[in-house]
C-alpha cells in the first residue's frame, strides 16, 4: 500500500515545465552597475531627459541604502555587479510596431509557454503584453483596446508616447526611496506594462502581461503602472516563467496601481518562476514591490496571487485605502516545496472613512519549503468605521517544512474593527482515507483537498486563470503528498 | 552610534555610577560583575528592533533614577491589610526594600523557604548562587541586565518535592516615598520541587505621586510534575514605570498557569519567556489589561516548543478606556521535533475612546507538521445593540458599558480559582473603568 | 462454506493490531452474495477495527490471516482499489472535507471507480438524475448537495450522506459501521428504507451495530457476536433478540468458561 509519505515525496519531486531556454539572439549590456550603465539603458530606450534624471536620482539614493536582512529568509549574497541590467532580443529597427514584425522564433516560444501571441489563436477576450528579459516584445489586441480609449502598451512606449501620464504617476505610489529593491528598480527598470483606463470605461477585455526571463546572468526589473480613472474597471493578469539555471537570478519588479473614484482594478498574478532544484540550487529571487492606491471614494483594488515558483519570494501587494468607502482585497495562495522560501502577505493601510479590507491567505508548505505570511493592517486615526477581516491558514505536508504567520495590527480609531484568525494544520489522514475509500486515488484525493483548502482564493481569479492555477497547483504538488 | 544610543549609554552609566557597590555575599558580586559586562555588549534598545517596535523608552531615559536606601519603612494600616478573605504567607517590600516586620511567614510547612534573596537562611548550600547563575543570560536586554547589575534584593521561594501549599504565597511591592525617582530592581527566584504545588500572588502598587521604575526579573523553575498558579496584579502608581521579566524553566509534565492583571503605571511591560525542553509540560498565560489616559501597556510573550507533546496557550484581553496605548506581541514557536504540540494564542481588544492605539502582533512560527495551532486577534468596540439592550432594562449607560467590559473579560476572570482574589480583581476593574457615555 | 458456492467475502483467522495492541484475534467470517450480516458486540470489541481493516485504513496492521473478496486478496489492495472492486464503508463518524463540494466529490468518486472498472464516465445528465433520486430516497435536502462534504451537517445528515454515496457508488459489499448511532427513529427508518431499496441478490451487507433496533428495519440473514476480538457466536435474527434481552454478559461468561 503506498503510504502518504510516498505520495508526498513524489509530489515534492515534481518537475518544472517551463525550464527551456528560448534560442534567440539577444542584445545584452555586459554585467555591472554604475551611472554609465544607467545612461546606456536610458539611451537604448531613447528616453527623454527627465526619465534619465529620475533613474540617476534613484541610483544615487540606492547607493546610500543597505540591503535588507530578514530573519526568516536565508538570503544568498547578491553581487549586483555580476548582473546584466539590460537584455533584449535583437530587433530590426525600432522594435515591433505590429505582430507581423515579431520574430517568428519568439512567437513559437510563447506558443510553447501556452501564450499564443497571434490574436486569432489567443484566449478570447485576453490581450497580452509579452515581456522577454528587459523589453516588451509584443502587445496584442491594441487596436481593439484603442477603440475603447484604453491604453495598453509597454512602459518604454508609454514614456515616449504618454510622458505626461507617466510623469504624473510613476513613483507616486511606490517612491524610489521606498525600499532597497524598489529603489534599484527605479534606477534600472527596462520595461513593463502601462495601462490607462479613461473615465467611465469598462475595459472590454482582460489585460495580461507575460513575463519571461530568458538570458543567463540577467536580472528582470520591470515596472508596471495601471491608472484607472473615475468609474472605470479593469482586470489585469500577469504570469511569469524562467529557464532552469544553476545560478540565482534576480527579479525585482515594481507595480503601481492608482484607482480614482468608483474605479475598480483587479490584479491577478500566477507566479511560476523557476524555483531552483531540490538542493536549492538556482531559481529566481523574486523581490517585488506591489502597491495600489485607492485614491478616490468607493474605489476598489483587489490583489489575487497564486505563487508556486521562485527560490525566494518576497512580496506584499498592498492597498492604501485613502478614498472614503474604498475597498482593498488580498487573496493569496503560496506554495513552497523543495527548498523554496516564500515571505508574502499584504499591507492594508486604512486612511479614509468606511474603508474595508479583506485578507485571505492560504499557505501550503511541502518538502523543505518555508512559507511565511507577513501582513500589516493599519487603521489610521481618521478611518471611521473601517473594517478588516483576515484569515490566514497554513497547510503542512510533511515534517520538514515550516509555516509562519506574522500579522501586525495597528489600530488608532475606536470605531474601526479588525479581526484576524489563523490556523495551522496538516493534511489529515482521516480525510485522505475517506476520499480513498470512495475510490479516489491518493493523488486525486490530495489535489481535491488542497484545492478545497485554496477554494476561496481560486474563485477570485478570472475563470480561464482559475483553471490554470488549479492545474499549476496540482503540478507543483504532484508527487508531494500521500 | 546615534545620538539616541549615546543618550542611552549615558543614562546607564549615570545609574551604575550612582549605585553603591553591594556589600553582599560573593555570588551577588559575581552576578553584578557579569551583568555589568553584559551591559557593555548588549545593543542599545531601538524602535527598529522587533521587540521594541511599538514601545518607546524615551520617558524612562529622561528620568534620573536612584536606587532606594536600605531602610525599615512602615505602611499605613489600610496598605498593610491583606486582601479581604485572602489568607497568605507574605513577603512585603516597601520602596523596593524587604520589610521583615511587615511580612507574615509563620507556620510554613517543613522545608518550605520563603524569604529575601540576601537573608542567611535562603543562602544556604549555595543553592541560590547556582540557580541565579543558571537562569541568567538568555533573553537579555538592557533592562534585565540592569536589574542584575544592581539587584541585591528579591523574593526567594523554594517548595520541596511533593509539598503542596495550602495557602498562596504573596509578594507585595509597595512604594510610599515620593521624594525621589527610585530604581527598584528585585531579582526573584521561585523553585518548585518535583510534584510540588503552589499558588503565588504578586501585587505591585505605589502611593499616588510616587515616581519609580520597577525593573523586576523573576525566574520560575518547576520540577517534574510541579504545578504553579501565578497571579500578578500590577496596580502601580500612575507615574511609575514597570517592567517585569519572567522566565520559566519547566521540567516534564509540569504545569504553569499565569494570569496578569494590569491597571497601573504610565509605562508597563511584561515579558514572559518559556522554553519547553521536556515532554508533557503545559504553560498557560493569560492577562487582562485596562489602559487609560496616557498609559502604555505592553505584553511580550514568547513560548518555544522544543520537544513533543507540550501544550501552551496565550489568552490576553484589553480594554482601552482612555487615550493610551496597548501593545501585544505574542509568539509561539514550534520547533522541528515538537510534534503533537497544542498551542493557541488569542488577543482581543476593546477600544472605547478616540486617540487610543492598539498594536498587536500574534505570531506563529511552526516547523513541525503534526500540530494543532491557531491564533486569533480582534480590535473592536462594544456592541451598541447590547448597550441599548441593557439600557432598555434600566441600566445607566455608563454602568451598561462597564458591565459589558466585565463580560468581555469574564472568561479570564472566571479562571481565577481563588474567590477572594477574583472579587478583588473584579472590583478593581470596576473602579478603574471610568467610562463616559456615548 | 459449500464447495459449489464460493462466498463473496471470506475472512480466515484474521488477527490485527492497532498501535501494537492486538484488537482482532482470529476472526472467521463468510458473507455470501446477496446476504445481510449483522455484527453486534459491546464497545471496544473490535467492530470498527474490522470495518477499517476491510476498507484498508493505514495504521491497522494485519498480523495473521487472510481476507478474500471475490477470490482476490483484499489485503494487498489500496483503499481506492477496494472501492473500485466494490467495497463500501459507511463511516461511523463521516469525515468533513472543507472546500470540497459534495456533488463534485460524488462525481469524482463515481468516475474514478468507473474508470478503474474500465467503464465509461457517467455523463452529467445521468449523474444529476441519479443524485436527485438518491437524495430524495435518503431524505437529504438538495441544498446539502451543494455544500462542502459533511461540513456543517448534523449527525443525521452526515449518515444520510453516507447512504447517498452508497447508492451512487453501487457497491457489491457495503459495510455500515454504526450507521444507526445517534439517529432518531424517523431518520433510522429513512436510512433503513434506503438500505432495503439497495438490497439485491448481487449485493451483500455487513451491518455493524451496538443495538438490535436497526435490525427491526433491516432484517439480517445472519447475526454474529463479536467480543474480545473474536466471533463468539453466530445465529439467525433470533440471536439479536436474545442479545437485546440478556445483554452480552452471558456470552462473555461462556467464553471465560470455554
Amino acid at each position: 500500500m503506498g503510504s502518504t509519505q510516498d505520495t508526498v515525496d513524489d509530489l515534492i519531486k515534481a518537475g518544472y515545465e517551463h525550464g527551456f531556454v528560448i534560442n534567440i539572439e539577444q542584445d545584452t549590456i555586459p554585467p555591472g552597475l554604475d551611472e554609465d550603465i544607467i545612461r546606456r539603458i536610458s539611451a537604448k530606450k531613447g528616453e527623454p531627459e527627465w526619465m534619465l534624471e529620475y533613474r540617476l536620482k534613484a541610483y544615487r539614493h540606492w547607493l546610500t541604502m543597505e540591503p535588507p536582512r530578514w530573519a526568516h529568509l536565508g538570503l544568498p549574497e547578491i553581487d549586483f555587479q555580476a548582473i546584466s541590467y539590460y537584455s533584449a532580443p535583437k530587433r530590426r529597427g525600432e522594435g515591433p510596431k505590429s505582430l507581423d514584425e515579431v520574430d517568428p522564433e519568439l512567437i513559437e516560444a510563447y506558443n510553447k509557454l501556452g501564450i499564443p501571441l497571434e490574436e486569432q489563436k489567443a484566449l478570447a477576450g485576453v490581450a497580452v503584453d509579452a515581456v522577454l528579459d528587459s523589453v516588451s516584445v509584443a502587445t496584442t489586441f491594441r487596436e481593439k483596446l484603442a477603440e475603447a480609449g484604453v491604453i495598453f502598451c509597454s512602459m518604454s512606449e508609454a514614456i515616449r508616447e504618454y510622458p505626461e501620464l507617466v510623469q504624473k504617476y510613476l513613483g507616486s505610489v511606490v517612491p524610489h526611496t521606498d525600499n532597497y529593491f524598489a529603489c534599484l528598480n527605479a534606477a534600472v527598470f527596462s520595461d513593463g506594462t502601462f495601462v490607462y483606463i479613461p473615465e467611465g470605461v469598462k475595459c472590454p477585455m482582460e489585460l495580461s502581461t507575460y513575463f519571461r526571463i530568458n538570458e543567463a546572468r540577467t536580472g528582470q526589473f520591470e515596472r508596471t503602472l495601471i491608472v484607472a480613472e473615475a468609474g472605470s474597471q479593469v482586470s489585469y493578469l500577469e504570469g511569469c516563467t524562467a529557464p532552469m539555471r544553476d545560478e540565482n537570478q534576480l527579479h525585482a519588479a515594481v507595480v503601481e496601481l492608482v484607482a480614482m473614484e468608483d474605479a475598480y482594478i483587479k490584479y491577478s498574478t500566477v507566479q511560476n518562476w523557476y524555483p531552483g532544484d531540490e538542493q536549492g540550487r538556482g531559481g529566481i529571487l523574486n523581490f517585488v514591490t506591489k502597491r495600489g492606491l485607492c485614491k478616490g471614494a468607493r474605489s476598489r483594488i483587489s490583489w489575487t496571487q497564486v505563487e508556486t515558483g521562485s527560490a525566494i519570494t518576497w512580496k506584499y501587494p498592498s492597498c492604501i485605502l485613502k478614498g472614503d468607502d474604498s475597498v482593498g482585497e488580498f487573496y493569496s495562495v503560496a506554495v513552497t516545496r523543495g527548498r523554496q522560501q516564500a515571505d508574502t502577505g499584504t499591507k492594508m493601510i486604512h486612511i479614509g472613512r468606511n474603508t474595508r479590507s479583506t485578507i485571505v491567505s492560504k499557505g501550503i508548505s511541502a518538502g523543505h519549503g518555508q512559507n511565511t505570511y507577513r501582513g500589516l493592517v493599519r487603521m489610521a486615526a481618521r478611518a471611521e468605521n473601517a473594517r478588516n477581516h483576515s484569515q490566514c491558514d497554513s497547510l503542512l505536508i510533511g515534517d520538514k517544512c515550516g509555516a509562519h504567520t506574522f500579522p501586525y495590527i495597528e489600530v488608532r480609531n475606536p470605531t474601526a474593527q479588525v479581526e484576524h484568525e489563523a490556523t495551522t494544520s496538516k493534511l489529515s489522514e482521516d480525510q485522505l482515507f475517506y476520499c480513498r475509500s470512495r475510490g479516489l486515488s491518493e493523488e486525486d484525493a490530495v489535489s481535491m483537498l488542497v484545492n478545497g483548502f485554496c477554494k476561496e482564493v481560486f474563485q477570485e481569479l478570472p475563470m480561464e486563470f482559475a483553471v490554470e492555477a488549479q492545474k499549476l497547483l496540482n503540478l507543483t504538488l504532484e508527487g508531494a503528498v500521500g | 552610534m546615534t545620538q539616541a544610543h549615546q543618550a542611552q549609554r549615558e543614562w546607564l552609566q549615570a545609574l551604575l555610577q550612582g549605585a553603591p557597590a553591594a556589600a553582599g555575599p560573593e555570588w551577588l558580586a559575581r552576578m553584578h560583575a557579569a551583568a555589568r559586562e553584559r551591559l557593555e555588549q548588549l545593543p542599545p534598545i531601538d524602535r527598529k528592533q522587533e521587540a521594541w517596535r511599538y514601545t518607546g523608552i524615551d520617558t524612562l531615559l529622561a528620568e534620573r533614577f536612584v536606587p532606594p536606601p536600605h531602610r525599615e519603612a512602615d505602611l499605613a494600616p489600610e496598605e498593610r491589610a491583606p486582601l479581604e478573605g485572602l489568607e497568605t504567607w507574605r513577603l512585603v517590600f516597601v520602596d523596593g526594600r524587604f520589610q521583615p516586620h511587615l511580612s507574615a511567614l509563620e507556620g510554613l510547612p517543613e522545608g518550605v523557604i520563603v524569604g529575601d534573596l540576601r537573608s542567611r537562611e535562603t543562602h544556604r548550600d549555595n543553592l541560590l548562587a547556582t540557580s541565579v547563575a543558571q537562569a541568567s543570560g538568555h533573553h537579555a536586554h538592557l533592562f534585565t541586565a540592569l536589574n542584575e547589575a544592581l539587584a541585591d534584593e528579591g523574593a526567594f521561594i523554594q517548595v520541596p518535592a511533593g509539598t503542596r501549599l495550602e495557602r498562596p504565597i504573596e509578594i507585595v511591592h509597595r512604594v510610599t516615598d515620593a521624594s525621589a525617582p527610585w530604581l527598584i530592581t528585585p531579582r526573584n527566584l521561585v523553585l518548585l520541587g518535583e510534584r510540588a504545588e503552589a499558588t503565588l500572588i504578586e501585587r505591585f502598587s505605589g502611593r499616588p505621586g510616587t515616581r519609580y521604575f520597577h525593573d523586576g526579573l523573576t525566574d520560575l523553575v518547576l520540577g517534574r510534575a510541579a504545578r504553579l498558579v501565578h497571579y500578578r496584579i500590577q496596580d502601580e502608581s500612575r507615574e511609575a514605570w514597570h517592567l517585569s521579566s519572567l522566565r520559566l524553566d519547566q521540567a516534564a509534565e509540569s504545569r504553569y498557569e499565569g494570569c496578569t492583571f494590569a491597571f497601573g503605571a504610565r509605562w508597563s511591560r511584561t515579558e514572559q519567556n518559556t522554553v519547553f525542553e521536556a515532554r508533557g509540560a503545559e504553560c498557560h498565560l493569560a492577562g487582562v489589561y485596562l489602559v487609560g489616559e496616557g498609559q502604555l501597556c505592553d505584553f511580550h510573550l514568547d513560548v518555544r516548543h522544543e520537544v513533543p507533546e507540550c501544550r501552551s496557550s496565550e489568552r490576553y484581553k484589553g480594554v482601552l478606556f482612555g487615550k493610551g496605548r496597548a501593545v501585544f506581541d505574542g509568539r509561539i514557536l514550534v520547533a522541528k521535533d515538537a510534534q503533537r504540540t497544542d498551542a493557541h494564542l488569542s488577543n482581543n481588544n476593546l477600544m472605547l475612546v478616540r486617540d487610543a492605539e492598539v498594536d498587536t502582533k500574534p505570531q506563529l512560527e511552526i516547523y513541525a507538521d503534526d500540530v494543532q495551532c491557531s491564533h486569533g486577534t480582534s480590535v473592536g468596540q462594544l456592541d451598541p445593540q447590547q448597550v441599548f439592550y441593557l439600557r432598555s432594562r434600566g441600566l445607566p449607560e455608563v454602568e451598561a458599558r462597564r458591565l459589558l467590559c466585565l463580560g468581555f473579560a469574564s472568561d479570564l476572570l472566571e479562571a481565577v480559582h481563588d474567590e477572594a482574589l477574583r472579587h478583588h480583581v473584579e472590583s478593581r476593574i470596576r473602579q478603574t473603568l471610568v467610562l463616559e457615555g456615548g | 462454506m459449500t464447495e459449489t458456492k464460493t462466498p463473496m467475502l471470506s475472512i480466515r483467522n484474521l488477527h490485527a493490531t492497532v498501535d501494537g495492541k492486538e484488537v482482532l484475534r482470529g476472526i472467521d467470517l463468510d458473507v455470501g452474495r446477496g446476504e445481510v450480516h449483522a455484527i453486534m458486540g459491546p464497545n471496544g470489541s473490535g467492530k470498527s477495527t474490522l470495518s477499517y481493516v476491510l476498507a484498508g485504513r493505514e495504521g491497522y496492521e494485519v498480523t495473521a490471516g487472510e481476507i478474500l473478496f471475490e477470490g482476490r486478496n483484499l489485503l494487498e489492495m489500496d483503499p481506492e482499489e477496494r472501492a473500485a472492486a466494490g467495497i463500501f464503508l459507511g463511516f461511523q463518524y463521516p469525515v468533513e472535507l472543507p472546500g470540497v463540494n459534495n456533488m463534485t466529490f460524488l462525481r469524482e468518486a463515481i468516475n474514478a471507480v468507473r474508470r478503474a472498472r474500465g467503464e465509461a464516465e457517467m455523463d452529467a445528465v445521468t449523474f444529476m438524475k441519479k443524485v436527485k433520486a438518491a437524495a430524495k430516497q435518503v431524505g437529504l435536502k438538495d441544498t446539502l448537495l451543494k455544500r462542502n462534504v459533511n461540513v456543517g451537517f448534523s449527525g443525521g445528515e452526515k449518515k444520510r450522506n453516507e447512504i447517498l454515496q452508497m447508492a451512487m457508488l453501487e457497491p457489491k459489499l457495503a459495510i455500515l459501521d454504526e450507521t444507526d448511532s445517534g439517529l432518531d427513529i424517523d431518520a433510522l427508518r429513512v436510512i433503513a428504507e434506503g438500505v432495503n431499496a439497495l438490497r439485491s441478490p448481487e449485493r451483500s451487507f455487513i451491518l455493524i451495530t451496538h443495538y438490535q433496533r436497526l435490525l427491526e428495519y433491516i432484517v439480517p440473514d445472519r447475526v454474529h457476536v463479536l467480543a474480545q476480538g473474536r466471533i463468539l457466536r453466530s445465529g439467525d435474527k433470533a440471536l439479536a433478540l436474545e442479545l437485546e434481552e440478556k445483554g452480552y454478559g452471558w456470552l462473555l461468561g461462556e467464553e471465560a468458561v470455554a
